[in-house]
């Protein structure tokens, strides 16, 4: 996908699957692009694309009445109240008026906001407001969710429980869902799979717990000895030396050494801290994350 | 003990058949056509719709009080049917400096345009639904004073004799007022299309609209260009549409052939259609 000389998306080759995909990448990584090819609202410069077994270049219409979507934006018509809002996308959708409004009722009370319903949207809390997104995209029986961003400004709890709905939307009423996101813990948290791009080009796709499931190294947390200053420097020279990925965080006593075998890195960490004379007060497997992926891309 | 229990619906999957891009916009222009006229909202959205279509009727009702008085008005008093066109002049500019940014306008600022592109909608199907209800909306101030007077007279006994001539006056009211509001939706569409502020849009169009017709009427009564660059008063130009249908002519536009008055309306639609076009086509979807 090209845009004058700027290339959103470049050489992607993606196959998503039922469940819940996380379409992941920072600011700027063509997330928004794809969705808007996904909905058929942009065409690819080159190459094809099929969902739900349509092509959205073409039957572009036909396939937007069968997928609901939950844009980034915040905005929303003030005065219209919840009930409304999600009754008509859904009449635009397809659904029958009396249908419509049935479904709007049953979509906002699975969402949470039976109780709230005839507020107007102008005067409901940005949490509320994600959620009435959600409800609208699913008002209308779709086979597909897009999500961009659902959790974009929600707080902790928040986020949980949109992150939680979302997954129950997936599992208990078998619609597809593939949301954006550029919080990799959360897609770690509720997707089955994942497709993540970064600068428009694809970093890694798959089943998740296969990108992110292997053992990939031990995370050691040494304890301060204050007769030993320079024992957590040795020790991390040491593994470096050995040619070992060590990641520190600034100013702790806590380092991720990344390594293929676990056993064989931890044998080395063992080796490292008796030589410098540290003392560990916690060694365990280091779990591959999705960040790595990422980082793994861009060396 | 009640019987009555509260039933979990649950999700529910939907069998029937969707209504596809005919539902989507025949629901998105009866949106709109009821958010224009302040319908389902609350009382101080209404309150400038019914002052409108109050101002616009006062005329024919007038005249049928008094006919109904009166008997019949005579030649001299009675006003032909194309007048009543002019007679809702005000209340018309009034009401097209404000549909047109309520329709569009609002969608854009509120994020609701990139919502209707996510369902069958088209960009296009999406401007369709919106001239559908302006136009819907815009005919009621335009073409139901004169059709109110052909009615009434009518039930007076002193309208059209006969049905082929009376059919033959509906017919070119309803052709007259459809080209007036045509041009007008084209215009005021367009420019509301290019701000996503309804209170510059208005002003837009008052300004585009008012002002070509008084620059016009100036340039061609006080510097005496020719009597044809009349047709660019969108406003007049429009209007004169009726007249013409009716095989008459108004003063302004006396020497004005009627071929020109054509090309004016088609003109001035062209214009705002382009606007929309432009407009449109740039415009972010998601």
């Amino acid at each position: 996908m090209q845009f004058g000389q700027q290339r959103a998306l470049d050489s992607l080759d993606v196959t998503v699957e039922s469940g819940v995909t996380g379409l992941v990448g920072a600011n700027g990584a063509g997330k928004t692009t794809f969705m808007s090819i996904v909905l058929g609202l942009r065409a690819p410069t080159s190459g094809a694309l099929q969902v739900l077994g349509l092509d959205p270049a073409h039957r572009g219409a036909e396939l937007r009445a069968l997928v609901g979507y939950g844009p980034e934006r915040n905005v929303f018509p003030d005065e219209m109240p919840a009930s409304d809002f999600v009754k008509h996308l859904a009449e635009v959708r397809g659904m029958p008026r009396q249908e419509a409004r049935g479904r709007a009722s049953d979509a906002l009370w699975l969402v949470g906001l039976g109780e709230e319903r005839f507020r107007p949207l102008g005067t409901m809390s940005t949490g509320q407001r994600q959620r009435v997104k959600l409800a609208q995209a699913i008002a209308a029986d779709p086979s597909l969710i897009l999500l961009d961003e659902p959790t974009d400004g929600l707080d902790p709890v928040q986020r949980d429980e949109m992150l939680a709905l979302i997954r129950q939307i997936s599992a208990e009423y078998r619609i597809d869902v593939l949301l954006s996101s550029h919080l990799l813990e959360e897609v770690e948290r509720i997707c089955d799979h994942v497709v993540a791009l970064d600068a428009g080009q694809l970093v890694a796709q798959g089943r998740l717990s296969t990108l992110v499931g292997t053992d990939e190294g031990v995370v050691v947390e040494l304890v301060d000895v204050e007769d030993r200053p320079d024992a957590l420097v040795q020790v991390i020279d040491a593994l470096k030396q050995a040619g070992f990925d060590v990641r520190q965080d600034l100013g702790s006593f806590r380092f991720e050494v990344v390594g293929t075998d676990a056993d064989a890195v931890a044998d080395h960490v063992r080796d490292a801290v008796a030589q410098a004379r540290a003392r560990v007060r916690r060694i365990v497997r280091r779990r591959r994350r999705l960040e790595d992926l990422f980082e793994g891309a861009r060396r | 003990m009640s019987d009555a229990q509260i039933l979990d619906r649950g999700y529910r999957r939907f069998e029937g058949e969707r209504s596809g891009v005919g539902g989507a916009m025949r629901s998105v222009a009866w949106h709109t056509t009821r958010s224009i006229l302040g319908l389902g909202r609350k009382a101080r959205h209404k309150v400038f719709p019914i002052i409108v279509l109050v101002v616009a009727f006062v005329p024919a009702v007038a005249f049928l009080a008094i006919s109904v008085l009166l008997g019949d008005l005579g030649e001299e008093l009675r006003p032909e049917y194309w007048e009543f066109f002019g007679f809702a002049f005000v209340a018309t500019i009034v009401f097209v400096a404000l549909v047109a940014p309520e329709a569009i306008v609002r969608d854009q600022r509120d994020g609701m345009f990139a919502m209707y592109l996510s369902t069958p909608l088209s960009r296009w199907s999406y401007v369709a639904s919106k001239v559908i209800a302006v136009l819907g909306t815009m005919s009621l101030v335009v073409l139901g004073p004169p059709v109110l007077w052909l009615l009434g007279y009518t039930f007076q006994s002193q309208g059209p004799e006969g049905f082929v001539d009376w059919f033959g006056v509906m017919g070119r009211l309803l052709l007259a007022g459809l080209i007036v509001c045509i041009v007008y939706t084209a215009v005021s569409l367009g420019v509301s299309s290019l701000t996503d502020r309804r209170a510059f849009a208005s002003i837009a169009v008052v300004f585009v609209m008012l002002g070509a017709s008084i620059v016009t009427n100036v340039l061609v009564d006080v510097a005496e260009l020719a009597e044809n660059w009349r047709v660019l008063d969108p406003l007049g130009v429009a209007l004169e549409a009726a007249p013409r249908l009716f095989g008459d002519r108004s003063e302004e536009f006396a020497t004005v052939s009627t071929w020109l008055v054509a090309a004016g309306c088609a003109g001035w639609t062209a214009f705002g259609a382009g606007l929309l076009v432009y407009r449109y086509r740039r415009l972010a979807a998601v």
